[in-house]
């Protein structure tokens, strides 16, 4: 598998980002650096395919399923993760209320204990998750449900923006184990200031 | 690598969405009570103002034809633009984006609009024909009309709230083009209402019937159709 940007851009009136061309291979780890308001995370968000890109374009290519020129990010959602700041869950549901929604409509069986597993792997105990709703978690809490949800699927791309915020230092190895266990099902795309979180990554873009 | 997975079917995600909806509507209870006391409200003013004695009987059945619709009218557009707005606002639309099949969203929206409308119907239905004195002559008529016009309003409110969903003034634009959209099946509702108030063969609505049945049909399947291009841009 493998990321392929071309040229991609992005205008909101006036240059987002762009335009950058990269290539990312399965198993490694891209970090996208910049000051703020250089358009990492519309680069990101354009990579997932929330977005369309101006000018340019990003392709996914996956080894025998297609015809040699790929697909758009956007037409494949059920193989991307994605985590950021402006990402919100449900704050009425519980977050394992939350997980088990979010199974369903991605066409997952939900089983019992996988949603309860998933959310103990990114350090919340049941009881921070099964009575609580998720409005009432700290935010710290609610970056840890948002990692989950990201790997609920277990994606082929794993698209993280600014990852370590608000999390404490526990908080930062789970983003470390997150990111290793997604260097072997795929592709994992950092944007963030933080040097921790860039040092996660094996290949640097840096928006100016 | 993970093995290639395929996207979710429709159904199952339409029930996933629609079962959220009414779980964080029972807990939160924003709709419900928009819906409900304003419909509520509205008809205890009518009640009092109008009454069943202040109309005379010529009058009656289009008057109480005409208010009976205002009530529903107005509790859909009061309730029911919240649905997508409040996936924007809170900033959840796209885990929902990510998540979910375009389809599977808006039927399980769509479903949770006319439960939630519905509910409101079989809440104020009775009691306005009991405080109004509205008599009706042809009940299956009457039942079917409301059941064709209540899904017409629920399934063009929730297309009408998608499309202006990511627009800045939404309230306002909701209205704009909510109404224009909702007027043809409410005049023929009104007037169908009035028929099953005076005759009671049913012959005489089945041109209304045919009119809601086709409208509620185009309104929906446009929606089917345009919605993946208006929630995925």
């Amino acid at each position: 598998m493998r990321l392929v940007a071309e040229n991609l851009s992005r205008s909101f009136g006036r240059r987002a980002f762009g335009p950058v061309s990269f290539s990312v291979e399965a198993g490694r780890v891209l970090g996208v650096a910049g000051e703020n308001g250089s358009g990492k995370t519309t680069l990101l968000k354009t990579l997932a395919g929330l977005i369309r890109p101006s000018g340019g374009r990003a392709r996914i290519f996956f080894e025998g399923e297609d015809a040699g020129d790929g697909c758009e990010p956007r037409d494949v959602p059920w193989r991307i993760g994605w985590a950021a700041p402006d990402l919100a869950l449900y704050g009425e549901l519980t977050a394992e209320e939350n997980m088990i929604f979010f199974e369903r409509v991605r066409g997952l069986v939900p089983t019992p204990g996988r949603a309860r597993a998933l959310l103990e792997g990114v350090g919340l105990p049941p009881d921070s998750h099964s009575k609580k709703p998720l409005s009432s978690l700290s935010t710290g809490q609610r970056q840890r449900v948002k990692l989950a949800f990201a790997t609920l699927h277990e994606p082929d791309l794993l698209f993280l923006d600014e990852p370590g915020a608000n999390l404490d230092e526990a908080g930062r190895s789970i983003v470390q184990k997150v990111v290793a266990e997604q260097r072997l099902r795929g592709i994992t795309v950092i944007a963030s200031n933080d040097p921790r979180d860039l040092a996660l990554a094996d290949e640097r873009v840096t928006l100016s | 690598m993970s093995a290639p997975r395929p996207a979710a079917g429709i159904l199952p995600a339409a029930i996933a969405v629609f079962r959220r909806e009414l779980l964080a509507e029972w807990r939160t209870r924003v709709a419900v009570n928009s819906l409900f006391l304003f419909a509520f409200a509205v008809l205890v003013l009518v009640a009092y103002a109008v009454g069943p004695t202040r109309l005379s009987p010529e009058d009656r059945p289009t008057v109480n034809a005409v208010l009976l619709w205002i009530v529903l009218f107005f509790s859909a557009m009061t309730g029911l633009s919240r649905t997508f707005v409040h996936e924007e606002d809170a900033g959840t639309a796209a885990a929902l984006r990510l998540s979910a099949p375009p389809s599977g969203v808006l039927l399980g929206k769509l479903l949770a609009n006319v439960a939630l409308l519905g509910a409101v119907t079989v809440f104020i239905v009775p009691l306005f024909v009991v405080l109004m004195g509205f008599e009706i002559m042809d009940p299956p008529l009457f039942v079917l009309l409301l059941l064709l016009g209540t899904f017409g309003l629920a399934s063009a409110s929730t297309f009408t709230a998608a499309l202006v969903s990511k627009a800045s003034a939404k309230g306002a634009l909701f209205a704009v083009l909510a109404i224009p959209l909702l007027l043809p099946p409410l005049v023929g509702a009104v007037l169908a209402t009035r028929v099953a108030a005076t005759e009671a063969d049913f012959s005489a609505g089945t041109d209304f019937v045919r009119l809601l049945v086709a409208y509620d049909g185009v309104v929906t399947t446009a929606a089917f159709l345009l919605f993946d291009a208006v929630w995925r841009e």
